[in-house]
């Protein structure tokens, strides 16, 4: 994590936007930090039935009822039942507050738009759909920007 | 948009629209039982009065045109110059349905008004005001003029004991003429004095009398504009009166002292001098009279003096003001004015404050006319309400929700932790749990609303559905006051108005046969509301030839909803017409075939939790009950277990619970697990496999088994693990944050702060039945 911190100082010129970075197994992904409302704690779910298995179901935010998605499970990745170790981020998709499941918020970044890359082509539709760019970072990691417009079943979105 | 202030104030305008007419539908159908209150006639001139003075605030010009012509003639009616007969009530009615579409255009709301229609009306109306014959030049309403027409005040009402010789038009006051209608048709004492009103075109100019109140200039109006507006119409001449001034240390620098009197000389109408006062007529005293008419001038000044007196006492204005009309009095009748009048004035006002003597036989007569009024008037003794945005009540239920969920929370952990229930603590949540529920209860009540908003757009619908179908309906409607939760109150709309539609499209028949059946050729088409168990009730029946069985049976045969040898109870038939794709006209007709059937309605009231039944008898009519929650808040649940889940099944749908016993277990076909219940066999659905909590085959032990109804009245036996017990819950949406899920209501949270999910009855029946095993919703998720 402050791998991160330290290469991406020397970028802070020009910075455009504020992003969050998490991890899901060995990856790392973002988010825009504008459609991030809050960070918790993983608290099991009331399960939905017959909900797609990304969906880990429902919980009580202050008397909201929150949907669970299990964002490792949505892009494909094989995924662990989840712990307390894990972190709900809880973000506005559209109209929509939904709660992300994932295996550890790391950093917050600072990125100039012109840094992140399009998506390579070598990824399957499935992924790009949700991968809004990639971009590098010093050490030869990789992190994805998400779009989470497309993290809610597509036919929810569009309703949205 | 909202910021805009003047939209704003436009809003405003249209909301108040809505109840105006909501008002003046309701008098008029009033009037059409056969009413012949005069202050009923008054309300309707006065709804309709408003619309137009707003109307007209906004350049609102095609509403304000037809608004006059209604208003026109409802001034005809309530000074009793003509009749407020049933042909011309039903005329009203509808005139009072177009005004309504303009009101909507204005708003952008409706489609354009149907000019065809609107001019229809407008010639109508206007045929009834002026008496079938063309209207006289003289009254026929300006296009252009957006200003109010003169309310003409009927003087033979106060008639002096010297006779007044003529009418003298007094100032359209419309507070004034709320509180006190002067020109309720009083008895006549002497025919002959019967104002002639088409006369306002007449003379070679008017003199005006005009006496600004201190509101006038508060609301920024300036007297030099007015008269310079008055110039335009001809040459004036304009006095000042300033006797009225008191010295210097006595002056109060914001009251009003003047009075004008201005001789306008020229071919002006008395409309086209009104119209200058348009927007001050409220703010000053104003007489405008025929120059060189001193009689008619003294009376104009009389009826000054009197107006003020009235409206001194029924206004109850300050009390200044009396001694304000000392002053006009005394100085008018001091005011050198070259009019011949003061000079009879004169001795007419003279003793002022004391009643002036030559009015003072008049006043007797106004005044009961304007106490009585006050007395009855039933704005006054009406509660007070305000207008708050919905949306801060939304925000307050659900602030009281989160309430409600807290304090249950809190009454677990202290029982969790042994708490004793009498110890202090245990007693105090006690106390709390009643509160709330009391909050709780409040809070609802301040969503809940009369039907009537909903009923009262009816008697319109039942109007035009008749005309398009050319039967006689009478509607009868009870239980408007029945209250229910708004947003129930915005879903019901549509299923009354479809089902009234059918009622009066299939349910009842044309007059002849009608009559042939010894029916009278009326039709009546019943609407009720009423609280039944903690529901709400709406009925809607008609006695038409009700349900013809046969006919439903061989058309659902026909559409292959049915098996041709299928042997159905009455009851099963009727409610065949529920089913998706069940139309029974032969022939698609405007009004209600239009292809969405009562499966629609039974859906839309599904979707609120709401039950439909239908009962029928041949050749007396059918009957279609709709019974619903009253709140889509909260709901009576009853919270049991299945598998490690907790769950809430609407209490509303719970027959009964039982502990079943093996014996009582049947399999259709070796499969399908049914329940002997009561000497019937009912559809055994384990709650956790349909909702997919548990794969494993049912487990009969140690389950519990509730006896459920579907709306359609089938039964099914749900099994459960527990019981926990009955409880109100806070409704929570899945669909605002997620979407719907089969089987799911809704949901809501627990006192140990946790969702749990509210059981969808009916969903979970039916899908006992269709449910494939594919996870089908897997696929549409990516």
């Amino acid at each position: 994590m402050t791998t991160i911190e330290q290469t991406l100082t020397p970028n802070v010129a020009g910075t455009d936007r504020e992003l969050i970075a998490f991890r899901i197994g060995e990856q790392e992904f973002c988010v825009d930090i504008m459609s991030v409302r809050e960070i918790r704690g993983w608290t099991p779910a009331t399960p939905l039935p017959r909900s797609p298995a990304y969906m880990k179901g429902v919980i009580n935010l202050r008397g909201v009822v929150l949907p669970i998605i299990d964002l490792g499970a949505r892009f494909g990745l094989a995924t662990n039942e989840p712990t307390e170790r894990h972190v709900i981020m809880v973000a506005h998709v559209g109209s929509r507050l939904v709660g992300l499941l994932v295996d550890a918020v790391s950093d917050i970044v600072q990125l100039s738009d012109a840094a992140i890359q399009p998506t390579p082509d070598v990824a399957s539709d499935h992924v790009k759909s949700f991968v809004k760019g990639i971009f590098a970072v010093e050490g030869g990691r990789m992190i994805s920007l998400i779009d989470l417009d497309h993290v809610l079943p597509e036919s929810e979105a569009e309703a949205a | 948009m909202s910021d805009d202030p003047f939209e704003a104030i436009k809003a405003t305008f249209f909301q108040e629209c809505e109840e105006l007419l909501a008002d003046l539908e309701g008098n008029l159908l009033t009037l059409e039982s056969g009413s012949t209150d005069i202050e009923v006639i008054n309300a309707v001139f006065r709804a309709v009065h408003s619309v137009k003075g707003g109307a007209g605030a906004f350049g609102l010009e095609d509403l304000v045109r037809f608004a006059h012509v209604f208003e026109t003639l409802m001034d005809e009616l309530r000074s009793g110059r003509k009749p407020c007969d049933d042909p011309t009530v039903k005329t009203l009615l509808r005139a009072s349905d177009v005004l309504a579409d303009h009101v909507a255009a204005a708003r952008g709301a409706g489609a354009p008004v149907d000019p065809v229609r609107s001019a229809g009306l407008v010639a109508e109306l206007e045929a009834l005001t002026y008496g079938g014959a063309a209207p006289a030049a003289a009254a026929a309403p300006d296009e252009d003029d957006f200003g109010f027409t003169p309310v003409a005040m009927d003087l033979g009402a106060f008639e002096a004991p010297g006779g007044l010789p003529d009418l003298a038009d007094l100032p359209p006051l419309p507070d004034l003429a709320a509180l006190a209608p002067l020109s309720a048709p009083a008895p006549l004492s002497d025919p002959g004095s019967l104002p002639d009103l088409s006369a306002p075109a007449a003379a070679r100019g008017w003199k005006i009398v005009f006496r600004p109140h201190p509101r006038l200039y508060a609301s920024a109006n300036e007297t030099g504009l007015l008269l310079r507006e008055l110039a335009r119409l001809g040459p004036t001449r304009v006095q000042m009166d300033d006797s009225g001034l008191p010295l210097l240390d006595a002056l109060e620098p914001t009251d009003s002292h003047l009075i004008w009197t201005i001789e306008l000389d020229g071919d002006a109408s008395e409309t086209e001098v009104r119209e200058v006062f348009d927007f001050v007529e409220m703010d000053c005293d104003l007489s405008v009279t025929p120059l060189g008419d001193a009689a008619t001038v003294e009376a104009a000044l009389a009826a000054v003096a009197d107006e003020d007196d009235s409206d001194a006492s029924a206004l109850a204005r300050a009390a200044s003001s009396e001694l304000d009309i000392a002053a006009l009095l005394a100085s008018v009748g001091a005011a050198p004015t070259q009019a011949p009048a003061p000079v009879a004035a004169a001795p007419v006002i003279a003793p002022a404050p004391e009643p002036v003597a030559p009015p003072s036989p008049v006043k007797p007569a106004p005044a009961p006319t304007a106490a009585a009024p006050v007395q009855t008037a039933p704005p006054a003794a009406a509660p007070v309400t305000i207008r708050v945005d919905l949306e801060r009540v939304d925000r307050l239920i659900n602030a009281v929700g989160e309430l409600v969920i807290q304090q249950a929370m809190l009454a677990q952990r202290v029982t969790e932790s042994g708490m004793a229930r009498s110890s202090d603590i245990g007693l105090g949540l006690e106390d709390l749990e009643l509160l709330t529920r009391e909050i709780q209860d409040s809070v609802m009540a301040i969503r809940a609303q009369p039907v009537k908003s909903v009923f009262q757009r009816m008697p319109r619908l039942v109007r035009e559905a008749a005309e398009a179908t050319g039967k006689k309906v009478k509607l009868v409607t009870s239980g408007e006051d029945t209250e229910v939760d708004k947003t129930v109150i915005e879903r019901l709309s549509d299923p009354i108005t479809h089902m009234l539609r059918n009622a009066i499209d299939h349910g009842l028949e044309g007059p002849e046969e009608r009559l042939a059946a010894g029916k009278p050729a009326e039709g009546t088409v019943r609407l009720a509301a009423l609280h039944r168990s903690g529901r709400i009730v709406i009925e809607i029946s008609d006695d038409g030839k009700g349900i013809n069985r046969p006919r439903v049976k061989g058309i659902a045969v026909e559409r292959g909803l049915i098996a041709e040898d299928a042997i159905l109870s009455d009851d099963e038939i009727d409610n065949l017409i529920f089913l998706p794709g069940f139309s029974t006209a032969t022939e698609v007709s405007d009004l209600s075939g239009r292809g969405v059937g009562m499966d629609v309605v039974r859906r839309s009231i599904q979707s609120l939790g709401g039950r439909i039944s239908i009962s029928s008898v041949p050749g007396k009519g059918s009957t279609f009950t709709l019974s619903l929650p009253l709140t889509l808040a909260v709901l009576d649940g009853m919270v049991v277990g299945a598998d490690e889940q907790t769950l809430v099944a609407p209490l509303a749908a719970i027959v009964e619970s039982l502990t079943p016993n093996e014996a009582d277990i049947h399999y259709v076909g070796g499969v399908d697990p049914v329940l002997r219940f009561r000497e019937a066999f009912v559809p055994l659905v384990d709650v956790a496999r349909v909702m997919g909590f548990r794969d494993a085959p049912t487990v009969l032990k140690g389950g519990v088994v509730m006896i459920v109804e579907t709306e359609s009245r089938q039964r099914a036996a749900l099994l459960v693990d527990a019981i926990h017990g009955q409880r109100q819950v806070v409704i929570k949406s899945l669909e605002s944050n997620y979407r719907h899920v089969e089987g799911v209501a809704a949901a809501t949270i627990l006192g140990d702060g946790r969702v749990a999910l509210i059981l969808d009855i009916d969903a979970l029946v039916t899908a006992k039945r269709t449910r494939t095993p594919s996870r089908s919703d897997l696929q549409m998720a990516s």
